[in-house]
């Protein structure tokens, strides 16, 4: 079995504040292979900006690593210099954003934006010029020739997110990485960048980390899910396990709460109640046992770790260890 | 009875016209829900209503009286019954003013000074769900789920007839978003209060809204019950919108309506029915205005609407 | 869980916090070492010009003419002027010319400029594009000119030079009230107001200007020793304070005609703008980085 592209093993980061050492996150652990589409599903302060500043080795300044290794197609990240790390990012590992103007620059037009980013390459300036064109084209952008001569403010949100799609695209990197890239969008729009992603998957074949608090969209578009709350993994499994056989009790009230879920008009919505703890204070027991409405004795007191629940499927909850043979 | 009416209202900005005739009407005690997505005009309407942006044509009646195109002084009045809760939850709180300060304003906007404000602001904060200590806090000090309960407090403090709320759960997380929604329909029975709630997301809209009505460049294409709405759609774009949402569900079936194309420019309008530019059902008659068709409180827009 | 309109001890804070906002806005300023130098300057500047008519060692306007042009001792610590008058006296008393010009121009052209900025940027087109074309006009005239023209017509005085630099300076206020007013114009939380009701007067006053005021207070410290220097300047062209008030201006105008006999004359005028200049430039660039992270950080 070949390994995995990325590697994430029990990475723990820490941010100096003045309030003291905010734990966000804790003990990460979950991979990627090769043509993998991942989806992250967590909420505010689920620790998703900081995984990914931590992939792409751009964490600020009060960020300190605790634990953990991070390795990509074999090279351990953390160990990488800063210029390895450069070479690596936008080529190898690219990402959009859930506002597309985070790629892009407002004064300068697609076609030399489009250009610049392959600065990579040593081919002529006439075969960057096309190769922008082609993949304006596969994004769906009709009149590709035009466009390229226009300005960000010219277009619509949807065919911004689209350009920033191909601009990440077009190194063809081995891991994309999308933040929230939908979430800003109607309904229509989303759908069909759903749409695009799969179909540009399928010809490029790149693993895609697909973080989003969207449970539909992570349904449809990804095949392996993890789960994340406040800076830990709860859960991870294929999507089939996450969906039809959640193992944590956040996860299943996350699913509970999606109002997509609900067929039938309610009287009452569920709702997860209190919110995310605060993580500058040490924590004993689990991540969740405030919220959560199934706790045991045992939660309060050790922080459950990850076991395997089923095939390709891991939880951290102690009411999973009552279901293990002796 | 009818608590607002509107009739026929345009507004343009310039050149562009954004509203090209928009009717409706929300009885007392009703809420209706505007869905659209982004250039349908639901906003520009809200803000028609709310007196914030002006209208050149049509009538906005509430309780009767015309409030279209009233100064301020005279709009005023109506502002203690037509209160509106915006997109935004933190960036629509005045930031150098406390909670406690925040929710009381509408108070001192009417000149209620006499009252005891500590007491209101105390009152308040319990009907939202938030701690009294919540009062000496800042704007930025909030998550986005506290600052939306402080616009609900702040839009309920004179006990209106109508609210109007635009995108009421945008941004939050899907966990606090029930909350919400609870919270708006408790309101509703404790205060018999109306409500307006524009939004892009039909999951809510199904879980609050009695009448809705969907909007496309500016105009009304389908209005119903929402049961109506749902599962008897009659118009291609419901149909579309309908079946765009995303399902948790990995093995749902997705016999999707995919539009062709992109939304149409405001200043490049398609003759005929507007809509036909990306429908996947237009015919030729579609190069004509559809008219507006009234069945039984299920009304469309089309000439050959779906069963 | 005690019942919240039960428990006395739950107060309802009303008000902004001015106050608690302003001390940590100074602490912030004093954590800096340049910020703090600033401060001590400024705090020996204010403390020269408040109490100036009591420490002064000697008379600084009393003709002395048996001590007349005498270098540095124990008894006059910069020496003496043509007029037998203690250099070292002039010079705490200057301080005080200096305040009195400086505290009305500026924070009178701070809060006019204020004013005439939030009506440009709120009101109507055509009343946004007359006071800007004023603002133009006004920053066109080189600041000497238009004092010979004042002069001309009133007569050199303290007052004279008041108004002079307090009409240049509006403009500067002005166009950056203007432009954050235009900038908050739209947000949703004045929006927001509208919907409730709120007056003009409301918007502006409770609304905007605490919004913008921290920005001008930035401006204004990083004014007051340019208004000292245009004052200084004035003296020394002699369209300012009337003699035998003494200003630094004036100060440096004797020491340039006397500097044969002794420079201790330029030095009592020189260096305190200098020093003076360097303190208010150190504390609002220090207020600036204080002021501009806090509005940033609240996002």
């Amino acid at each position: 079995m070949t390994a995995p592209l990325l590697q994430i093993d029990g990475v723990t980061i820490d941010y100096n504040t003045k309030k003291g050492n905010l734990r966000a996150l804790r003990d990460i652990s979950f991979d990627v292979n090769k043509g993998e589409i991942v989806g992250i599903v967590g909420e505010s302060g689920c620790g998703k900006s900081t995984l990914i500043s931590t992939i792409l080795q751009l964490l600020p300044q009060n960020a300190e690593w605790k634990k953990g290794a991070i390795n990509f197609k074999g090279k351990n990240l953390i160990a990488c210099s800063e210029k390895e790390m450069r070479d690596m990012r936008g080529k190898d590992i690219s990402v959009i954003f859930q506002d597309p103007m985070q790629s892009l620059n407002p004064v300068i037009t697609i076609g030399r934006q489009m250009v610049d980013i392959q600065h990579r390459s040593t081919s002529p300036y006439a075969e960057k010029w096309q190769k922008s064109i082609d993949m304006l084209s596969m994004v769906g952008i009709a009149d590709a020739e035009t466009r390229l001569k226009q300005h960000p403010f010219e277009f619509s949100g949807g065919m911004l997110q689209r350009i920033a799609i191909a601009m990440a695209l077009m190194s063809r990197p081995d891991l994309l990485i999308a933040d929230e890239p939908t979430t800003a969008l109607d309904a229509t729009l989303e759908v069909e960048i759903i749409k695009r992603l799969k179909d540009l998957h399928k010809e490029m074949g790149c693993s895609i980390l697909f973080i989003s608090h969207h449970l539909g969209v992570i349904a449809e578009l990804c095949q392996r899910v993890v789960v994340m709350y406040a800076g830990s993994v709860v859960e991870f499994g294929s999507v089939d396990e996450i969906f039809f056989n959640p193992k944590h009790p956040y996860t299943r009230r996350l699913i509970e709460c999606d109002p997509g879920h609900i067929k039938e008009r309610a009287k009452r919505l569920p709702t997860i109640p209190g919110e995310i703890p605060d993580l500058t204070e040490a924590l004993e027991g689990c991540i969740f046992q405030e919220r959560c409405s199934e706790t045991i004795a045992k939660c309060k007191t050790a922080p459950p770790p990850l076991v395997s629940v089923g095939q390709n499927h891991q939880a951290a909850c102690w009411l999973n260890h009552n279901q293990e043979p002796e | 009875m009818t608590l607002l009416s509107v009739s026929n209202l345009k507004t343009s900005y310039g050149k562009t016209t954004v509203l090209t005739g928009v009717s409706f009407h929300i009885d007392e005690g009703e809420t209706y829900a505007l869905v659209g997505e982004s250039g349908s005009g639901k906003t520009t309407l809200i803000r028609a209503i709310a007196g914030l942006a002006p209208a050149q044509d049509g009538l906005i009646l509430f309780q009767g009286k015309n409030i279209r195109g009233l100064s301020d002084r005279k709009m005023r009045l109506f502002r203690k019954d037509i209160s509106l809760m915006f997109q935004d939850p933190v960036g629509s709180l005045s930031p150098r003013l406390t909670v406690g300060g925040l929710i009381t304003e509408p108070y001192r906007i009417q000149g209620m000074n006499n009252r005891d404000l500590n007491a209101e602001a105390i009152r308040l904060l319990e009907m939202v769900g938030l701690p009294a200590d919540m009062a000496g806090r800042y704007p930025f000090q909030l998550s986005g789920g506290q600052a939306r309960r402080v616009g609900v407090a702040r839009a309920l403090a004179l006990e209106p007839k109508l609210l109007l709320a635009d995108e009421p759960t945008a941004g939050l997380d899907v966990s606090v978003q029930g909350e919400l929604l609870n919270l708006l329909n408790d309101l509703r029975d404790q205060l018999g209060l109306s409500m307006l709630i524009i939004t892009h997301n039909l999951n809510i809209v199904r879980h609050v809204s009695d009448r809705m009505g969907i909007m496309y460049l500016g105009q009304l294409v389908e209005e119903g019950t929402t049961e109506d709405v749902f599962h008897h759609s009659k118009h291609p774009y419901t149909r579309a919108l309908l079946s765009a949402s995303p399902k948790p569900d990995p093995h749902a079936k997705m016999d999707r309506i995919i539009l062709q194309g992109d939304p149409p420019s405001l200043l490049k309008r398609p003759s005929g029915c507007e809509f036909r530019s990306r429908c996947p059902f237009a015919k030729d008659i579609c190069k004509e205005k559809p008219e507006w068709n009234e069945t039984h409180g299920h009304n469309v827009r089309c000439f050959i609407p779906l069963s | 869980m005690s019942d919240p309109i039960t428990d006395k001890e739950t107060k309802v804070k009303m008000s902004d916090h001015r106050q608690s906002e302003f001390l940590k806005i100074v602490g912030g300023v004093a954590k800096n070492p340049l910020g703090l130098i600033g401060l001590i300057i400024v705090g020996v500047f204010v403390f020269c010009a408040l109490f100036a008519d009591w420490i002064v060692p000697h008379d600084p306007v009393g003709m002395n003419i048996k001590d007349r042009l005498q270098g540095p001792s124990t008894t006059y610590f910069l020496g003496t002027d043509q007029l037998g008058r203690d250099t070292f006296s002039r010079l705490i008393m200057g301080s005080q010319v200096a305040l009195k010009v400086a505290l009305p121009a500026v924070f009178g052209a701070m809060f006019i400029g204020l004013t005439l900025g939030m009506i440009a940027g709120y009101g109507p087109r055509w009343l946004d594009n007359f006071l800007s074309l004023i603002f133009d006009t006004i920053r066109s005239f080189p600041t000497v000119m238009f004092a010979l023209a004042v002069v001309a017509l009133v007569g050199p005085s303290l007052q004279t030079v008041v108004f002079v630099v307090m009409a240049t300076s509006i403009p500067i206020y002005g166009r950056v009230a203007r432009t954050q007013t235009l900038a908050l114009r739209n947000s949703e939380f004045i929006l927001a107001e509208r919907s409730m009701g709120a007056s003009l007067f409301r918007i502006l006053g409770i609304h905007m200007m605490p919004n913008i005021i921290g920005v001008l207070s930035v401006l204004a410290a990083m004014d007051i020793p340019t208004v000292i220097a245009l004052e200084a300047g004035l003296s020394f062209l002699g369209l300012g304070v009337k003699p035998p008030t003494p200003s630094w201006g004036s100060l440096l105008k004797d020491g340039y005609a006397l500097i044969r006999q002794t420079p201790w004359l330029i030095v009592a005028g020189g260096l305190p703008i200098i020093i003076t200049t360097l303190g208010f430039t150190f504390l609002g660039e220090t207020l600036r980085d204080v002021v501009d992270p806090r509005l940033r950080k609240n996002r």
